[in-house]
């Protein structure tokens, strides 16, 4: 599957082509519609690049997370992440090698029975062998940077649209991963708080800028500032858009 | 996770003692007070250890408190595993890199076995005093209901209880996780996911008390 002489472990049987863009699509068929081989979906996510896909309804832009993720195979083309073809693992090689991506879906994908904090320690608590302690400090920190803390017990029914987002984002970004994919992360908020939230979204621990992929119905010109590339997808395929 | 487990053990063992106790005592008490006044007329009150024994703590006994549980738990754990199937939870767990499994369904698996099987002997030693209850109204000694009952029990009835429990238990949050985590259309399944949960659970249970009886025979 990956070439090793070429390839870094990332895990346990998890493994990644070095130098690889962090997110790749090569001719996708985002709409599922093998009848239609002219309207496949290419777009390559570079490393510390913040890449916006906008599309409407139907457009093909809700089926970019779970492929990017794995969570559904494309029924044509690849999607590399790290050079990987991450429909192609196991399920467990998979499961593991998720814990290197941050991913916010649409809504919002919180717990319902945990609370903001929990929800954010979540991956931190199952997803690493960190110490009782180092979670805390991780979550602390979290619940900071996201400006989370006042909030931190309230269940996500509790909170409001803009610190249940702010409390996916913080999620996605709790393993501090090199990819990040955001589904719709701005729907509903107003374009101070988005750009509040993708600033701190696109920064690395160590102040370095991780790849992002977003998908989003329009950009406001604020958010459209931050993104380094944007893409409409219409009928499946990505039309490139001045930025 | 642990406290997934607690939680599971606290809503499924301690809120339900009550119950399982009210219930077992009715029972003992019933079928006690009725075999003493039948099998009296047969000159034949010495069988009522059997009768105690066989049918009240071997059978009835983790039948019932299973059933219990089910209404109570396996109902609660279906529309739990469907809504968060729903609303994308599941989803969310895999994308983080955790198996939903572990996260979601082990946790109320053990909590559902030791909560069965603590609660089957509960319902055991409740029923046994109950039915003392009911055969001292009737005139009989402690001392010869006690030597009559213990006649008939035996140690194998004990393990065959923690036993039933352990697979009772299982039962219950296999096939309720199950059905909730089939849920594909949404909220409206919901319902559905439960009545089906419910009812493989208790055909489970019941084909399961055939078997023991097969063979522990």
């Amino acid at each position: 599957m990956t070439d090793a002489r070429a390839s870094v472990v990332l895990g346990p049987g998890v493994a990644a082509i070095a130098g690889a863009p962090p997110l790749a699509y090569r001719n996708v068929d985002l709409l599922e519609r093998p009848d239609r081989p002219d309207r496949r979906f290419n777009l390559v996510v570079e490393a510390g690049t913040v890449v916006a896909a906008i599309g409407d309804e139907g457009s093909g832009i809700g089926a970019l997370g779970v492929l990017a993720l794995g969570l559904r195979a494309p029924t044509s083309g690849t999607v590399e992440v790290f050079g990987v073809p991450i429909a192609q693992l196991p399920y467990y090689d998979l499961l593991a090698f998720r814990r290197r991506l941050g991913y916010a879906p649409q809504g919002d994908g919180l717990l319902q029975n945990l609370s903001l904090k929990d929800n954010v320690a979540l991956p931190v608590r199952f997803a690493t062998d960190h110490r009782l302690a180092e979670v805390d400090a991780r979550v602390a920190q979290l619940m900071d940077d996201f400006r989370l803390r006042t909030i931190a017990m309230l269940r996500p029914a509790q909170a409001n649209e803009e610190d249940r987002r702010r409390a996916a984002l913080a999620r996605a970004a709790a393993l501090n991963p090199k990819l990040v994919v955001l589904e719709l992360p701005f729907v509903g908020l107003t374009g101070r708080a988005a750009t509040d939230l993708l600033e701190k979204v696109t920064r690395c621990d160590d102040g370095s800028r991780r790849a992002v992929l977003l998908t989003s119905r329009d950009l406001t010109p604020s958010v459209r500032d931050l993104v380094t590339r944007a893409v409409r997808v219409v009928d499946g395929v990505a039309v490139e858009e001045t930025t | 996770m642990l406290r997934v487990l607690i939680n599971q053990i606290r809503f499924t063992a301690l809120q339900a003692i009550g119950l399982v106790a009210f219930l077992a005592a009715i029972l003992a008490f019933l079928v006690i007070s009725q075999s003493i006044r039948q099998l009296g007329r047969f000159g034949a009150v010495d069988n009522l250890g059997t009768i105690m024994v066989v049918a009240v703590i071997r059978e009835l006994g983790p039948l019932l408190t299973a059933l219990i549980v089910v209404s109570r738990s396996g109902t609660a754990i279906a529309a739990e595993m469907a809504t968060n199937r729903v609303m994308g939870e599941v989803t969310a767990l895999e994308a983080m890199g955790i198996d939903p499994y572990i996260y979601l369904v082990l946790p109320r698996m053990l909590g559902a076995i030791v909560s069965v099987a603590t609660l089957m002997i509960l319902f055991d030693g409740v029923a046994l005093v109950s039915g003392y209850v009911a055969a001292a109204t009737s005139g009989m000694a402690l001392s010869r209901y006690t030597a009559i009952v213990l006649k008939t029990l035996s140690a194998k009835d004990v393990w065959l209880t923690l036993v039933k429990g352990v697979f009772f238990g299982a039962s219950v949050a296999v096939f309720c996780s199950y059905h909730g985590l089939a849920v594909k259309a949404g909220p409206t399944e919901i319902p559905q996911a439960v009545t089906r949960g419910v009812v493989a659970t208790i055909v489970a249970i019941f084909v399961l008390s055939a078997v023991f009886v097969v063979v522990a025979a």
